[in-house]
């Protein structure tokens, strides 16, 4: 109890607190995704052939890059923080921006993947979309709208982090002072995992 | 009130009285003790309260007792359920295709019906559809309904027994004629019933009727242009006299200036072949000024024949 | 003496001392105006529709109109009013005076919720006067009607999303505060009830709330792009829809009548002088009732076409949550016995509650029998039910509520007598109006009509002229409250001699709500 009157009175430095509210919040994108999969789950047990043969038309080799991209910002991520923990700034910040980095070179790649599909008139209502299986069609609804959301994460995590990059590098985040740059490493581990589900289910299950 | 309720439909009714009488008696015991305890115990008659933590007995006993109760009521509900989706092997299948906003039945010799019309005595099974959105089937005097889904096939089954006019409602929202989507159940004497059966229907009654329906005579002075028209629903919402009702009156329509509103914007038009082709597939590209844009997109479900039909029929309305 | 919390001058002035306040009592207060400013419009469009349903055929508005007038109704009632209610309005009031705490634990998000309501119901009454229409849908959205329709449904649906992200991040931030802001020595069970309540419902706000969000997304994104998940021409499933849809909106339900009962699990030991009898089995309720009704969603999808077995799970799931309601009840009822009671307004609204509540409840049992059901659903019988547990159960509550915490956000009291008048006028007009709904449903009316069958009239004029009744005890009882604000006459800081903390700091409380954060010794509802 003694812990908790100190917290109470120091509201703005209560750092589990912060952590619990970023959990939770983490809980309500993790559910927001869930929607989608369970979109997902419904038409692929529908629709199995369709799902097959669609899956196989993208490119595993984009998305296995991306994987890897992405999984190694994850890791710089977590290194920016315990950089920050040793007091090592300046490291600190080359890893954030190491990551920034990262997710850019991800949204580029996911561009020129969408850009291929859009090129052969795959895009959802397109004619040569509308032609095809009810199950196609679903797919590449799927498709655009789970990697679509994922990227508005990333792109919204890209904004987090340049806030980040920016407080760490005026000293507002610092060795006694990181939990937002903790946060948004969370944050940031979620959108990994969430494209970590989105792999297998749209490129590898074929 | 509906008259003539067959009796066999206690399956709903005797749950719905056996909950009525549960609830009664604890809406009561609860409403009685309440204001007993609030007219005993006010602060005039005992001005000091005492203070009782709780107890778990009692605690028990109105988790248990509630507990067998809602079992009870699940096992009355689930029995009766099972009896409404158990279809009895001579039942006699009718297709039922539900569209904005009629109804239309077809029966197995292919004859087709805007009432439907079944024969005293004999289960009926209804095999149901929508052609565009979600729409329900009711009968209140059968304790039966079961939603019309596109793309799906749901159904449901009653045994009419007493020869009638039962009305039949739609329950599942669908639009501005949501309202009007209701049609009749006759119940026929079975004889009375085999004779409208087996007469060979004359082409053009063919389809769904709905309250709006006009006479034969005048059915007869339409082309078949004018009965499509009316059998798919544009009437509900144009009138063929000049009066504007949910959307544009059809008189005169073609060769006349509009205005209409095309993403966001006002411009002036004269109705031609396009413009109407396109207002009817897709309502929503020219909006005409001053009416909300809720007409239905006729895409795949007017045959391009229809389509041409309904337009020379439009052409010839001066 | 410290300055009250209306008196305190931070950094801004005028409007702007409001707006940009991240004092909760500040925020409860702004959610309270607008809420009841929304909640106006709403009942508004209830008494045209009662006036159009006096007699079959056109009587004041076209079918078009009504369409559009019930949509919003209920799209009003539900996300702009009775879900932030008592927990966005009172709760951020009440939530850190009770567990003694100076804030909530993230002031500056509480702060943006209230922005995001706000945007979002002007957003969604925007799409009244633009684009091509009103909405005409329905709250339910059901597709592929709402993806057809010119309308402005993405608007509204656009509008309601950011009503569903305001009420997720409410839940958290209640969720934290109480997990790490309780006073020292406030253990869980020496929390007050109302706290139980707003922590399941936090709960319920955090686990649903986001799959509504992105069932409406996907709306918006398939009447802009076409994608197909929804429109049965491309493969899409209506009934996944309703599915998606009902996981959110029934777990909803229950976030409008825990707090409720939350509220008058706080009322009944003030006004009855006596400890509340049960704590711990309330408390365990608010959790199973939250958990429980997670599970049922399906009950209102028992005529659409899924499968029978899920039929029958549905509905055995559906009684199994009738079981935490009923102790609830009980142990209200068990808490007078012995009691020293006073039937001010607050517990008269209280008392209310528990019987309009009861019917309500009791014929969502009706509800959710199986077979009773293909029968009522989609008519009025339907429409009897939710207004009984949602104005009848939760608006009684926060009725009540309102008068029990008004000296507290006000430091005045109201008149005791017309608070009394307006009670007896808002019960009685309730019941005619609503009551005659469950005879039209049973024999046959379904819902969302403009237009009826002349054998449904007699009940429908019932039904009408209670409305008027309802109105003009609701103008009186609001008179009376708005008078009181400034007019009424100056209590004390603890008039009604309740127990909880909020009454032991000034009422209206100081900025930061108390001189010294109280220590906790004894549970909430110790009578001396
Ligand atoms: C505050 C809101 C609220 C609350 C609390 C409830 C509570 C309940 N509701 Fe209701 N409901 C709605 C709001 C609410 N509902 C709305 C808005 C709709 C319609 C939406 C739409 O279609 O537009 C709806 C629709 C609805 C349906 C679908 C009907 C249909 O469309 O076909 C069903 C079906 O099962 C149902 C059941 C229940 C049940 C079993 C409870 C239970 O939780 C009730 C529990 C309470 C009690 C049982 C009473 C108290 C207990 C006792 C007095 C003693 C104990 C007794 C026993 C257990 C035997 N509700
Ligand atoms: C909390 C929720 C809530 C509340 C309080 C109400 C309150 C009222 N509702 Fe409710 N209603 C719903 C939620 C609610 N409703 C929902 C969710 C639906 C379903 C919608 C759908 O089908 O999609 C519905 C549907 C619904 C229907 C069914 C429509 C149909 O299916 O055809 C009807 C019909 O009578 C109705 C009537 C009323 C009336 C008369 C009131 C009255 O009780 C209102 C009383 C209040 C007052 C009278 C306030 C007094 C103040 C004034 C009059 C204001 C004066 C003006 C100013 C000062 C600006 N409502
Ligand atoms: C919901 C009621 C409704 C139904 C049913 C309906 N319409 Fe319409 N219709 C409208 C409305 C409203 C408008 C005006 C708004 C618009 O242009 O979309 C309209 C516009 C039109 C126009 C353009 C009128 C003009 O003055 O430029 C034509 C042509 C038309 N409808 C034909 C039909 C045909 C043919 C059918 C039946 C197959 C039909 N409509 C069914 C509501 C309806
Ligand atoms: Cu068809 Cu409602
Ligand atoms: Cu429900």
């Amino acid at each position: 109890m003694a812990e908790l009157a100190k917290t109470s009175e120091a509201v703005h430095r209560d750092y589990t607190g912060a952590k619990i509210g970023m959990w939770l919040f983490l809980f309500t994108e993790i559910l927001l995704f869930g929607g989608l999969f369970l979109v997902y789950a419904v038409y692929r047990t529908k629709h199995q052939a369709d799902f097959h043969t669609a899956a196989a038309e993208l490119s595993v080799a984009i998305g296995a890059a991306n994987t890897m991209i992405l999984l190694t910002s994850s890791l710089t991520m977590a290194l920016a923080i315990a950089a920050i923990r040793r007091s090592a700034k300046t490291a600190s910040i080359v890893f954030q921006s190491l990551t920034i980095l990262f997710a850019v070179i991800f949204l580029v790649n996911k561009y020129f993947e969408w850009g291929a599909k859009i090129g052969h008139g795959l895009y959802p209502n397109s004619p040569e979309l509308l032609a095809q299986s009810h199950g196609t069609i679903l797919f590449y609804g799927l498709y655009y709208v789970m990697t679509g959301l994922h990227a508005l994460h990333v792109l919204i995590g890209i904004g987090l982090l340049l806030t980040m990059l920016i407080l760490t590098v005026r000293d507002r985040i610092t060795n006694t002072d990181f939990v937002k740059l903790e946060n948004s490493g969370l944050y940031w581990h979620l959108v990994d995992i969430v494209w970590i589900y989105l792999f297998p289910l749209l490129y590898l299950i074929t | 009130m509906v008259t003539g309720w067959p009796t066999l439909w206690n399956t709903v009714d005797n749950v719905f009285l056996f909950i009525i009488a549960i609830s009664l008696v604890l809406l009561l015991g609860i409403t009685a003790t309440m204001i007993y305890f609030v007219v005993r115990y006010s602060r005039k008659r005992n001005p000091h309260a005492e203070n009782i933590e709780g107890n778990t007995m009692l605690e028990i006993v109105w988790t248990i007792i509630p507990t067998i109760l809602v079992l009870a009521i699940f096992y009355a509900g689930w029995k009766g359920f099972l009896y409404m989706r158990t279809v009895p092997d001579d039942a006699m299948p009718v297709k039922v295709s539900a569209r904005m906003w009629s109804w239309s039945f077809e029966y197995e010799n292919g004859r087709k019906s805007g009432t439907l019309k079944v024969p005293a005595g004999r289960p009926v099974k209804l095999i149901i559809t929508s052609e565009d959105v979600l729409h329900g089937l009711f009968i209140p005097a059968f304790r039966v309904k079961e939603d019309a889904v596109p793309g799906m096939e749901t159904y449901l089954w009653f045994l009419p027994h007493e020869p009638g006019s039962y009305d039949l409602f739609c329950t599942e929202y669908c639009g501005v004629g949501h309202s009007a989507m209701i049609t009749k159940v006759e119940v026929m004497p079975e004889k009375a019933f085999a004779a409208w059966y087996e007469v060979k229907q004359p082409q053009k009654r063919s389809e769904g009727t709905s309250k709006h329906a006009p006479t034969a005579q005048k059915e007869k002075n339409y082309g078949v242009g004018a009965r499509l028209a009316q059998v798919k629903g544009c009437l509900l919402c144009h009138s063929l006299d000049g009066t504007a009702k949910v959307g544009p009156t059809f008189k005169g329509i073609a060769g006349r200036k509009t205005v209409v509103v095309t993403s966001g914007k006002d411009r002036e038009i004269i109705v031609d072949e396009v413009y109407l082709v396109r207002s009817l597939l897709e309502p929503q590209a020219d909006v005409v000024k001053g009416f909300p844009p809720i007409m239905p997109s006729q895409k795949g479900i007017l045959s391009d024949a229809e389509i041409k039909t309904i337009i020379e029929y439009l052409k010839s309305l001066k | 003496m410290e300055t009250n919390f209306y008196t305190y001058s931070g950094k801004h002035r005028g409007i702007l001392a409001w707006i940009l306040s991240t004092d909760h009592k500040r925020i409860g207060l702004l959610y309270l105006s607008s809420m009841f400013t929304f909640f106006l419009a709403g009942a508004t469009l209830g008494i045209l529709m009662r006036l159009e349903l006096i007699a079959p055929g056109p009587t004041i508005m076209t079918a078009q109109t009504y369409n559009a007038v019930f949509t919003l109704h209920g799209v009003i009632m539900i996300f702009l009013f009775i879900i932030p209610g008592i927990p966005a309005a009172l709760g951020n009031f009440m939530l850190p005076l009770q567990i003694g705490a100076r804030d909530v634990a993230f002031p500056r998000l509480n702060l943006l919720s209230w922005w995001f309501f706000i945007t979002g119901g002007l957003i969604a009454l925007t799409s009244l006067f633009t684009g091509g229409g009103p909405p005409d849908t329905g709250w339910t959205f059901y597709v592929p009607y709402s993806i057809r329709t010119g309308t402005n449904v993405s608007l509204a649906l656009f509008g309601v999303f950011l009503l569903g992200l305001s009420s997720t991040l409410t839940g958290l931030n209640f969720v934290t505060t109480i997990h790490r802001m309780r006073a020292p020595g406030m253990t869980w069970f020496r929390l007050p009830l109302f706290q139980w309540s707003l922590y399941a419902t936090g709960w319920v706000q955090l686990l649903a709330t986001p799959i509504l969000g992105i069932t409406l997304l996907l709306v918006i994104i398939e009447r802009f792009f076409g994608v197909g998940f929804f429109d049965p021409a491309k493969g899409g499933d209506p009934l996944l829809f309703e599915h998606l849809f009902w996981i959110y909106s029934h777990p909803a339900v229950y976030i409008m009548i825990l707090p409720a009962m939350g509220a008058v699990s706080e009322i009944i030991p003030a006004f009855a002088r006596r400890t509340i009898f049960g704590y711990k089995a309330i408390a365990y309720s608010s959790l199973a009732i939250a958990l429980v009704g997670y599970l049922v969603w399906g009950h209102h999808m028992f005529t659409s076409g899924m499968s029978d077995a899920s039929r029958v799970v549905f509905s055995l799931l559906t009684f199994l949550v009738a079981i935490p309601s009923g102790v609830k009840v009980f142990n209200w009822v068990a808490s007078l016995y012995r009691g020293s009671i006073q039937t001010d307004a607050p517990m008269l609204f209280t008392l209310g509650f528990i019987f309009l509540f009861s019917i309500g409840g009791l014929t969502g049992l009706i509800n959710g029998a199986l077979s009773v059901n293909i029968h009522i659903h989609g008519t009025h019988f339907i429409v009897a039910h939710f207004h009984y547990t949602m104005f009848g159960g939760t608006a009684f509550a926060f009725f009540a509520a309102l008068h029990y915490w008004f000296p507290k956000m006000f430091g005045r009291m109201y008149r005791e007598g017309l608070a009394r008048v307006a009670w007896f006028i808002i019960f009685i007009g309730f019941n005619t109006l609503y009551f005659p709904m469950f005879v039209l449903g049973w024999q046959g009316m379904p819902r969302r009509y403009y237009d009826y069958l002349p054998q449904f009239q007699t009940g429908n004029i019932i039904s009408t002229i209670g409305s008027w009744i309802l109105v003009s005890g609701l103008l009186l009882m609001l008179f009376n409250l708005v008078r009181s604000i400034s007019k009424g006459e100056k209590v004390g800081d603890n008039p009604w001699g309740a127990t909880t903390l909020e009454w032991k700091t000034s009422s209206p409380p100081p900025h930061n709500n108390f001189a010294e954060i109280p220590t906790v010794t004894t549970g909430p509802y110790v009578f001396k």
